[in-house]
């Protein structure tokens, strides 16, 4: 598969082959017809993931593209971006985090990710794009 | 480990320490003396080794295999995980199934990939204990004089949860779960999260793999939680006057052996003296029956595959068990 792909914000961005490898995985490990597993589907809300289904989510694709996705990664990093800049205060977002979010989580309406966000609330607005776009980032990062 | 030994009366059943004391004190029963004292991580691949032997002598024997790896290891490093159980196998070569305990049954696609390295049975566990759940929920129902429920079933989405939910409602109790992807298909009322559902039932089912997902003020006074999560369920201390109930407690037949190291195994593992827990029990009926296919693997578990284990074990004198198991007393 070629790289580098470029983030997606809906469906008809994606790179088929890698949609479909992300889309077989979240069938696979949630139990689902690759039909539910829509790109623009929350993961929590509407597939039903708990938190272990992340962790098999994680694996899947791991195996799928040849690639390690850290735990936690797409929040980790955001605090990374914030660098001395403070991420939450007493469990609620800052709005430089909030920025680093939505930079992160394109396919995530900007609305959603909204001041007074607390930092616990973060997974519920992943989506299955979320993970579409940190497997295209890291498989840029692979091929770089 | 061939296919050839499968038949023999033997099986290995795989565990990992379930905190870093637990994984000093009895993660592997031969371990380095750096490792028992905490001075390493544990993540030497030769960190494997088996804690005990357990089962009813001429029926089926197994060796209970610990890897090295505590719950937040395993979820880091689910492939070193699994390069560890494929060891902790090898070192039970003459057992015909392997059974999952814990986290070794969720990581690495929940023994999907171990099972396509292994000629024998790998089984995770999800067919006994939806079996001793279910009955053991039945079990406090009666306790609480409300045979037709209703019971809110939390982590209902998981292939237990959703099988313990399924076996009530086919018994016409009314059943909350707490999402729609548990309710799919199903004759249940769909509630908005964990807390929604548990609100105003007199028994809840704790189903989920882990557990921190039910606020305790959700809780209807005097509710009856069975649970199987670990950690359990609610995210914090059980109000007064609600029991916290080990919902994967079996009582094993007479002649079930474990000697010393078996004791205190299931005693780390939050089991009292007459109790084992389910899973355990699955890879020992699988091997029993002489079957080729596991109970459960990956998200698959048949209503029918629970109710055959279920038969096969209650003939050998397994028996679920309403009880409190002491990580319930902890709430």
């Amino acid at each position: 598969m070629p790289a580098p792909y470029a983030l997606a914000t809906s469906l008809d961005q994606v790179d088929d082959a890698v949609w479909g490898k992300v889309r077989e995985a979240f069938a696979e490990a949630l139990g689902l017809d690759e039909e539910e597993v829509l790109f623009e589907a929350r993961i929590i809300g509407e597939l039903g993931a708990e938190s272990l289904d992340f962790l098999d989510i994680a694996f899947r694709l791991e195996r799928a593209f040849d690639i390690k996705i850290p735990r936690g990664g797409i929040e980790q990093s955001a605090r990374e971006g914030a660098g001395a800049e403070e991420y939450e205060k007493d469990g609620v977002l800052t709005q430089k985090a909030l920025d680093l979010l939505a930079q992160a989580m394109p396919e995530v309406p900007r609305e959603e990710i909204a001041p007074g966000l607390k930092a616990t609330q973060v997974p519920e607005l992943f989506r299955v794009g979320t993970f579409y776009n940190l497997v295209v980032h890291l498989l840029n990062l692979k091929a770089a | 480990m061939s296919r050839r030994a499968r038949g023999e009366g033997r099986f290995a059943f795989l565990v990992h320490p379930l905190s870093p004391a637990h994984r000093r004190l009895l993660g592997v029963r031969w371990v380095d003396p750096p490792m028992a004292l905490g001075l390493d991580r544990g993540l030497g691949l030769t960190d494997v080794g088996p804690i005990a032997q357990v089962g009813l002598p001429g029926v089926a024997m197994g060796t209970v295999l610990s890897i090295a790896l505590d719950p937040a290891q395993m979820v880091a490093e689910p492939m070193d995980a699994l390069v560890r159980m494929w060891r902790a196998a090898q070192l039970c070569p003459q057992a015909g199934a392997v059974g999952l305990g814990s986290l070794c049954a969720v990581v690495a696609g929940r023994g999907e990939e171990l099972a396509a390295r292994l000629p024998v049975p790998v089984t995770t566990g999800g067919a006994a204990t939806a079996w001793a759940l279910h009955r053991n929920t039945r079990a406090a129902l009666a306790a609480v004089g409300r045979p037709r429920g209703p019971v809110a079933v939390i982590g209902s989405s998981g292939p237990v949860g959703r099988a313990v939910a399924a076996l009530l409602a086919g018994e016409g109790v009314a059943v909350v779960v707490d999402g729609k992807r548990g309710g799919k298909g199903l004759d249940v009322r769909v509630a908005e999260g964990a807390d929604d559902a548990a609100r105003g039932c007199p028994v809840v089912v704790g189903a989920g793999p882990t557990g921190g997902s039910l606020s305790p003020g959700a809780l209807a006074a005097g509710a009856l939680l069975v649970d199987v999560a670990l950690p359990g369920t609610l995210s914090g201390p059980a109000p007064a006057g609600c029991t916290v109930l080990a919902g994967e407690a079996v009582l094993p037949p007479p002649g079930w052996s474990r000697r010393g190291w078996g004791r205190l195994f299931h005693l780390f593992a939050g089991y009292g003296p007459r109790q084992v827990f389910a899973c355990l029990v699955e890879p020992l009926v699988l091997v029993a029956a002489g079957r080729d296919r596991p109970y459960a693997l990956g998200r698959r578990l048949e209503i029918d595959d629970i109710a055959d284990l279920g038969a096969r074990a209650e003939a050998l004198g397994f028996q679920p068990r309403l009880a409190r198991g002491w990580r319930g007393w902890r709430g």
